[in-house]
């Protein structure tokens, strides 16, 4: 009995650190600017001290008065569309001169929080204000105030709005472009070594021809060689190949007069084949493990029936590997969507063509100020790839477990 | 009569001649076609945004469809080239074979089963000769170049001399590096067996094993954004106190629970030194459900009977778990271990993506990087000494292959016995 609640005790313990980034995530991103640079997430539930500034009045009202009311949530809430404050006012930061009281006859600059109820002296008049955010400004004699933007700590009820994320997706245009960039890039990044590497695969299995085991074996030690090994040359290779399209663009066509005759270097077609070859290896083993396991009988009677190895290829062998394809496929998907490395060395660098997990990193530098929009942003970012991971999770598993707890 | 060898030798030069000419020209063609499909988007996409009065600008609107249609085609496109290149090889290989072997149907079947596996790997072969194979032979002798040719070892001189460049960041980098290595797969291992074997002792563990496998589909900058919300330090712009009295500013979870006063304001991870290990923290929140799910599997694979002897033996849980349990799936450990080992020298985007390349966070993937990109690192040698760092990454990850290649014909050998 202890131990199992001991176990009960631990697993939620682990449970709660791995799910509090969620959490935090989350919860950042439906928060508003000021509250999620001023205060830790775990605020944002219970009614927090936060700061906001307010007006007084609208700019270019010239009618005299000697009093004037209002409300400071009407106020703050003026413009403001999603994050409606509401809450208790506790206290206002008075900044301002006041008689110095070791220099008579002469004031000093002050700054000091002024409560609930207590009188301030602002623009000659006296300011009062209520907890419920009601406020009097009385001056002694008829006058136009000029606004005074005053700020204010209101003990603040929670509020979630969706604001960032509309931000980020209709008013930066960097989010959208991303998102549609990263899709040019991984589906067919995704399908085209699939269909490389399930031919690859059946050769492999299914046809004979010399030095099939030792290619194979080639093939599959390539796994492990980091890519970092591979970029320099790439890169040299992809320079070479779009200045001799270049200039053979230069001499086919009148391309000078309108200066379009540059090919990039760094391409999405680029990063397409680079990911390829990355993920050839990998590919070619797991598809070559499912499809050498395919019983040979079928195999057999289907060639007996006349087929030939395209054939049977395209009408036995695909629609039986369809597990093995499915889980290649989320592996591949997954690691392309969340790249970093070889996208930024291989694959187009204009601002617009940058790929989500490029963006998301300068986003980390550029909207150290916006975490609101950061964590919408990232949130944004996670979703695609979140949705296909847990749709298809009994796939995903299989792949992790074809290559290491059955004995390869 | 023909020899049967070189008919074969003829049929698969003008198959790879055919595909060599007729795939890019069909590729251009169509692409150049399809052009207009671009402006008929951006059209598309300015009636939206006339009829949906979209707050954006028209040329962005215009520029994004048009975009959409650009990637639409090219998609297309990519994927309509390879595979017409399995139907034209496929269809010219059996054509040539009947038109060059009419007479005899066995040579004509001979001819066809001898280029058809080639049609079938080559493209993955080409690939990886080019992508791969070759790349990595080209940087092996870029490392050992001088900047205007001519071999030399000088490349790696931040090995042994303290003057050459680099030569500081690489002792940080290969400090990082081992405590990534050492640390990241011990901690990933223990709390995927801890979690493998909790969670299936309680009754609400696939929920609980669910949530840790989430962090897998996760990039690691996402995992840098989400994790910068625990470990950050104070407000971004930290207030003054006033009258004594100050409102929290503490964003970072991490440092309000460890109770930081709020003017220290760095972030966790970028502690001198102790940084890294925060950044190493993150390398496991993501990689821990790997580790855990197939331990789960292994661990269900363990044969009841042994277990079932030992409960009779009187063997407690503990006992169970480390004398039976442990050593029946410790092959299924050692794997996990040398794919996390591989993982994580290949870990790249969190300290980039956090520590913004500083010294003390380096390790080789993001040493090679820091090479391109500053001077005080790279000077005026980039590519070479690039090569050389890579390198570098190789030759840490060949005790592995070396171990991993003993494991597979070990376990092979044992298969045939």
């Amino acid at each position: 009995m202890y131990s199992r609640s001991f176990a009960h005790i631990i697993l939620a313990i682990i449970l709660v650190i791995w799910v509090v980034p969620f959490i935090a995530l989350i919860t950042t991103s439906f928060r508003s600017e000021v509250a999620s640079k001023t205060s830790g997430f775990w605020t944002a539930f219970t009614p927090t001290e936060l700061g906001h500034r307010f007006s007084t009045h609208d700019k270019g009202q010239k009618v005299k008065i000697t009093e004037m009311r209002g409300n400071i949530f009407d106020r703050i809430n003026k413009d403001e569309e999603w994050f409606k404050i509401s809450g208790e006012i506790n206290s206002i930061m008075f900044k301002g001169r006041v008689p110095d009281p070791e220099k008579p006859g002469k004031t000093k600059l002050i700054r000091k929080l002024v409560p609930v109820g207590e009188v301030m002296n602002v623009r000659d008049g006296e300011f009062v204000f209520q907890a419920n955010g009601d406020f009097t400004w009385s001056f002694p004699e008829e006058v136009a105030p000029k606004p005074k933007n005053l700020d204010v700590f209101i003990n603040q009820d929670p509020v979630f709005g969706a604001e960032a994320y509309f931000e980020v997706l209709l008013d930066n245009k960097d989010v959208p472009n991303a998102l549609i960039s990263s899709f040019i890039v991984v589906v067919p990044a995704t399908i085209i070594p699939i269909t490389v590497a399930a031919f690859a695969a059946y050769a492999f299995s299914w046809m004979q021809f010399p030095g099939r085991d030792w290619l194979f074996i080639l093939v599959v030690s390539l796994m492990v060689v980091p890519t970092q090994l591979a970029f320099l040359p790439i890169l040299q290779g992809f320079n070479g190949l779009a200045s001799w399209a270049t200039s053979l663009k230069q001499w086919m066509t009148d391309c000078e007069v309108t200066n379009t005759c540059q090919f990039p270097t760094k391409s999405f077609a680029g990063l397409w084949l680079t990911h390829t070859g990355f993920g050839l290896p990998l590919a070619i083993f797991l598809l070559r493990n499912y499809i050498v396991g395919l019983p040979r009988e079928l195999l057999e009677s289907a060639k007996i029936d006349g087929a030939n190895h395209m054939q049977i290829f395209v009408k036995v062998v695909v629609p039986l590997s369809v597990p093995a394809l499915a889980s290649f496929s989320i592996f591949q998907f997954l690691w392309i969507w969340n790249d970093l490395l070889v996208a930024m060395f291989v694959g187009p660098s204009a601002t617009d063509d940058i790929v989500f997990p490029i963006l998301l990193e300068r986003q980390l530098g550029t909207f150290g100020d916006q975490l609101h929009l950061l964590n919408a942003s990232a949130v944004i970012s996670m979703i695609v790839p979140v949705i296909v991971f847990l749709a298809m999770q009994k796939y995903f598993i299989r792949g992790l477990l074809a290559g290491s707890v059955k004995g390869g | 009569m023909r020899s049967i060898q070189s008919v074969i030798f003829s049929n698969s030069l003008a198959i790879v001649l055919t595909i060599i000419c007729v795939l890019p020209i069909t590729a251009v063609f169509i692409f150049s076609l399809t052009a207009p499909v671009d402006d008929a988007f951006a059209k598309f996409g300015l009636w939206l945004h006339n009829s949906y009065g979209w707050s954006v600008s028209t040329f962005v609107t215009e520029l994004r469809f048009a975009k959409i249609g650009f990637a639409l085609r090219s998609v297309v496109i990519a994927l309509f080239i390879s595979f017409l290149y399995y139907w034209i090889s496929n269809w010219l290989n059996f054509g040539l074979a009947k038109v060059r072997s009419n007479k005899s149907i066995a040579k004509r079947s001979v001819v066809i089963e001898t280029i058809q596996p080639w049609i079938f790997v080559g493209p993955a072969l080409v690939l990886l000769l080019l992508f791969l194979l070759i790349p990595a032979l080209t940087t092996l002798k870029i490392s050992f170049t001088e900047p205007g040719g001519g071999a030399s070892l000088n490349n790696y001189a931040f090995l042994w001399d303290s003057d050459a460049l680099g030569y500081l960041q690489f002792r940080l980098a290969m400090r990082n590096s081992l405590m990534w290595l050492i640390l990241v797969p011990s901690l990933c291992i223990i709390f995927g067996l801890l979690i493998a074997v909790l969670a299936d002792s309680v009754s609400w563990g696939v929920v609980a094993k669910t949530f840790i496998f989430v962090p897998l589909a996760i990039s690691f900058v996402g995992a840098a954004v989400i994790w910068r919300n625990i470990f950050a330090g104070g407000g971004i712009e930290p207030q003054q106190a006033i009258n004594g009295a100050t409102p929290s500013y503490q964003i970072g979870l991490l440092k309000a629970l460890l109770g930081h006063t709020p003017e220290y304001n760095e972030p966790l991870y970028n502690l001198k030194f102790w940084g890294n290990f925060y950044l190493m923290w993150i390398m496991v929140w993501i990689k821990t459900g790997f580790a855990m799910v197939i331990f789960s599997a292994a661990l269900r694979g363990v044969p009841q009977e042994t277990v079932e002897a030992a409960i009779i033996d009187g063997a407690n849980p503990r006992q169970l778990f480390f004398r039976v349990k442990l050593p029946q799936i410790f092959s299924t450990v050692v794997v996990v271990w040398t794919y996390l080992v591989t993982d994580v020298l290949k870990v790249f985007d969190i300290p980039y993506a956090l520590s913004a390349n500083d010294d003390d966070k380096l390790l080789l993937a993001t040493m090679m990087e820091a090479a391109m990109n500053t001077w005080s690192i790279g000077g005026n040698n980039v590519d070479n000494l690039f090569a050389a760092i890579a390198i570098m990454l190789m030759l840490t990850v060949i005790p592995h292959m070396i171990f991993l290649g003993w494991r597979i014909r070990r376990e092979q050998k044992q298969l045939g016995h």
